[in-house]
């Protein structure tokens, strides 16, 4: 009798490590391990096609490079390194400082011999959470599928030399002592030149465009109070990185606040206030959007798509994406923001898309993008 | 007897209390300019404190009562009201003020730092006249206020201060360039400077080229209406429609003139546009 | 019975005044920037720029913040409160009292502030305001907390503000006779 209590809980302790152990699922949703194999090395057969990816990632997931290696199909036979910058990134871009957080795979189709995955990928960056959304091959080799890896395209950049001859703004702050009026040096004028407030899914969105007036760059915020009937304030948002903040000289760019869990009928009034103040810019590097086309994907999202390219001589580590959707009034109906996860290499393009909500596809006639740049090193 | 000698003792006592009185005064100067010498006269005998409390002042010394307390230049060198305490025993105070000095400096504060030719009513300053000691002259004064371009006089205006201040406003020159805002006062002046720069582009006109990759494209000198040209690294927004997909590409101009490259072959639509001013619109044919 | 009841009368009564006297001290012992700080403005001498309304909000709100740091300031001999709410000369000047006062072991408080201020000049680019303020307080001087001078005050000041960050400051502080 006394050793009926601790052989029950010996019992139940293996019992649950061989179900943990032993027992097939996905890893959506949860951070780190996917389910399934909580320990290095016990993934489960890649007996199906849906294993077969699973364990796929999950060795991706966990940087265990020689397995995920592993894992691929011998048609593939792709280069390791290349296969590997794939996945974490290069040139100091996004990829680089991200974790791939969790996946959701899901079948498409599939037969004895060959099979089709969506895969929405979770992703933890810096800028907050990306999906990304990609498809799958796998192939079955023996009695284990395989994941069949694209032919990756490498950019070669060519050796070159490109002069910078464009303008550069230093700021210099100056030494003379405090004496009021001497010091002036009027805030660059900007002017917001359209607002639109809306309802969507998540709350109240404030967007619309703002534009640089003055000769010299400025760096920009919009912020917005929204009021209700008896003109007391309910919330004050700013535009955070939905808004390009360096704004050179005439250079216009979309801004967007979002307030949460807030709705229009509660708002009466809305007033804006913008910051901008004096900063050192440059006017390299440019970087031209090609090839602009709103389009449907194959999740049937309405997206717009284009290509980055960067017309100068230096890496763009992290572009960012910010586009205005107007109807055919010309007003401003939505604002879409995104970050490229690769960097930018001179002289070449990478592709971008940012999603349009449902309900204003068909309403979109026109759309301008800017594009957002942080490099790293510069200043 | 008793009623007699509380007579004499209440006379005592008022005598005595009047003693009090007059043994401990205080008299300060009816007026002081800041930064002058003054002195506050005492009476009385003994030892007391002295308490000086003014705009930048809160100190204390020991003086001799029936002497006099020398005010240091240092002490009175703040316009404003002062308040002086004798304390021996009980306390006397009186307050005085002290004026501002002649006029030493001239605060000039003039916007904008940048301002658009040709524009009404666009340039303002403000002068505000200080002594040495930093206080603000109230009495009426003339300030002249003169603006000029390259030597070249643009704007002048006497203007008396009211309630200290002084103010102009008017319009831009025609030109872009530097302007020398100078405000004086008798034998003070102080020196701004306000950059003219061109207005909004005008008559904004591109042309372009197909090349192996792609188009072309480039502005003609950028002038505004004025004639003035357009300060280098505004921007200029090339757009190329081609069929049902759209590139653009945001560029600066360099020395009156904006460049882009935009890629594709198809027959495309050139449209230009800088802040909102928009240009005009160019067709190219597809390669 | 009767003496029962005067007794419990007399009890009450000095339990009443008991309160009564603390409740007062309770008053007394309130610091001078407790004390709230009225704030009037008159914009009708303002010009040449007209006064926005949020600029009238901020001032009103900025200015009696300004008087209450100085109350706070005077009182506790400390320049901390002058921190935010001045500027160039004003903050100077207040500073060397506030350090002065810790020399000198004397202290300021400003009691039951009334201020009536008029615009008189606002900057055509809105960069600078002059106001005219008749103040009146109860000031109360003490040195190792005997006080040894007590005064109403009625005093004019002539004040220039100018915007900063996220307030307006006083940048000049400048006591007249009259205006």
């Amino acid at each position: 009798m006394k050793f009926t209590l601790p052989i029950l809980l010996v019992a139940a302790t293996v019992g649950l490590m061989v179900v943990a152990l032993v027992s097939a699922g996905q890893a959506g949703g949860t951070v780190g391990i996917a389910a399934g194999s909580a320990i290095s090395g016990l993934t489960p057969k890649a007996s199906t096609p849906d294993q077969g990816l699973t364990n796929f990632l999950v060795d991706v997931q966990r940087r265990n490079w020689d397995r995920a290696f592993a894992d691929l199909a011998k048609s593939s036979a792709p280069d390791k390194e290349s296969f590997i910058q794939d996945w974490i990134g290069s040139n100091g871009s996004l990829r680089s400082f991200s974790n791939l957080e969790s996946f959701e795979p899901r079948p498409m189709h599939a037969n004895d011999n060959d099979a089709q995955m969506r895969v929405r990928l979770h992703w933890t960056t810096p800028v907050g959470p990306i999906e990304d959304v990609r498809d799958f091959q796998l192939a079955k080799e023996g009695d284990v599928w395989k994941v069949i890896w694209p032919k990756i395209q490498t950019l070669n950049v060519p050796a070159e030399v490109i002069p910078v001859t464009y303008l550069r703004w230093d700021l210099v702050t100056g030494t003379a002592s405090e004496d009021w009026g001497s010091k002036n040096i009027d805030a660059p004028h900007v002017r917001i030149i359209s607002m639109n407030a809306v309802d969507s899914a998540e709350g109240v969105v404030v967007m619309g465009e703002i534009v640089n007036e003055d000769t010299i760059p400025a760096f920009v915020n919009v912020n917005a109070t929204v009021l209700d009937g008896s003109g007391k304030a309910i919330d004050d948002e700013t535009s955070f990185d939905k808004i390009d903040h360096v704004l050179l000289p005439k250079q216009v760019s979309a801004y967007r606040i979002d307030f949460p869990n807030l709705n229009l009928r509660d708002v009466k009034n809305v007033r804006m206030d913008t910051k901008a103040s004096l900063v050192p810019a440059s006017a390299d590097p440019v970087i031209g959007v090609m090839n602009q086309k709103v389009e449907t994907d194959p999740q049937g999202k309405t997206v717009l798509r284009g290509d980055l390219m960067n017309e100068s001589g230096q890496t763009v580590n992290i572009p960012h994406v910010i586009a205005s959707f107007y109807d055919n009034n010309g007003k401003v109906i939505w604002v879409s923001d995104g970050y490229v996860d690769r960097a930018l290499l001179p002289q070449s393009s990478e592709p971008f898309a940012v999603e349009v909500p449902r309900s204003l596809a068909g309403k979109v006639q026109g759309f301008h993008v800017v594009v957002n740049q942080y490099s790293l090193g510069r200043s | 007897m008793l009623r007699t000698f509380l007579i004499l003792a209440s006379l005592a006592f008022s005598a005595a209390t009047v003693g009090l009185s007059a043994a401990q005064d205080i008299r300060v100067p009816s007026s002081i300019a800041a930064g002058d010498e003054a002195t506050i006269s005492t009476t009385g005998s003994g030892k007391a404190t002295f308490y000086l409390i003014g705009p930048s002042v809160s100190r204390k010394n020991d003086v001799n009562l029936g002497e006099e307390i020398k005010l240091q230049p240092r002490d009175v060198q703040i316009a404003g009201n002062y308040l002086a305490l004798v304390c021996s025993g009980e306390c006397r105070s009186a307050n005085f003020y002290v004026s501002p000095a002649k006029p030493a400096a001239l605060t000039f504060l003039v916007h904008p730092s940048r301002v658009p030719v040709a524009q009404g009513d666009a340039i303002s300053g403000v002068a505000f006249p200080f002594d040495q000691f930093h206080n603000l002259v109230l009495a009426p004064l003339t300030v002249n206020f003169q603006l000029s371009v390259s030597n070249s006089a643009m704007f002048s205006r006497q203007v008396k201060t009211q309630d200290g201040a002084a103010w102009f406003r008017t319009s831009s020159g025609k030109s872009a360039g530097a302007v020398q805002a100078i405000a004086t006062l008798n034998d003070v002046s102080t020196r701004r400077a306000v950059q003219q720069v061109a207005s909004d582009p005008c008559n904004l006109r591109i042309k372009g080229e197909r090349t192996k990759t792609g188009l072309l494209l480039e502005t003609e000198p950028v002038h505004d209406c004025g004639g003035n040209i357009v300060p280098d690294g505004t921007i200029v927004t090339f757009t190329a429609n081609e069929g049902d997909t759209r590139s653009t590409v945001d560029a600066p101009i360099k020395k009156g003139i904006a460049r882009a490259q935009i890629s594709g072959t198809a027959a495309a639509t050139i449209s230009v546009a800088s802040g909102v001013v928009i240009g005009n619109e160019l067709r190219i044919g597809a390669k | 019975m009767q003496s029962a009841s005067k007794i419990l009368s007399y009890s009450n009564s000095r339990r009443g005044a008991a309160v009564v006297a603390l409740v007062l001290a309770c008053g007394f012992m309130l610091s001078a920037a407790d004390t709230p700080v009225n704030v009037q403005l008159n914009l009708k001498k303002a010009g040449p720029r007209q006064v926005e309304s949020l600029t009238e909000q901020a001032i009103l709100r900025d200015y009696r913040l300004a008087w209450t740091s100085i109350a706070q300031a005077f009182e506790t001999s400390s320049a901390d409160p002058l921190e935010g709410p001045f500027a160039g000369e004003a903050k100077k000047q207040l500073v060397d009292v506030a350090i002065q006062q810790q020399q000198s072991g004397l202290s300021q408080r400003y009691l039951n502030q009334t201020h009536h201020l008029d615009a008189v000049f606002y900057a055509p680019e809105g960069d600078v305001m002059e106001l005219h303020d008749t103040a009146e307080f109860q000031l109360e001087v003490s040195t190792g907390g005997k006080i040894i001078h007590q005064e109403h005050i009625v005093q004019h000041y002539v004040v220039l503000m100018t915007p900063a960050a996220d307030r307006w400051v006083i940048r000049h502080l400048q006591a007249v006779p009259q205006f």
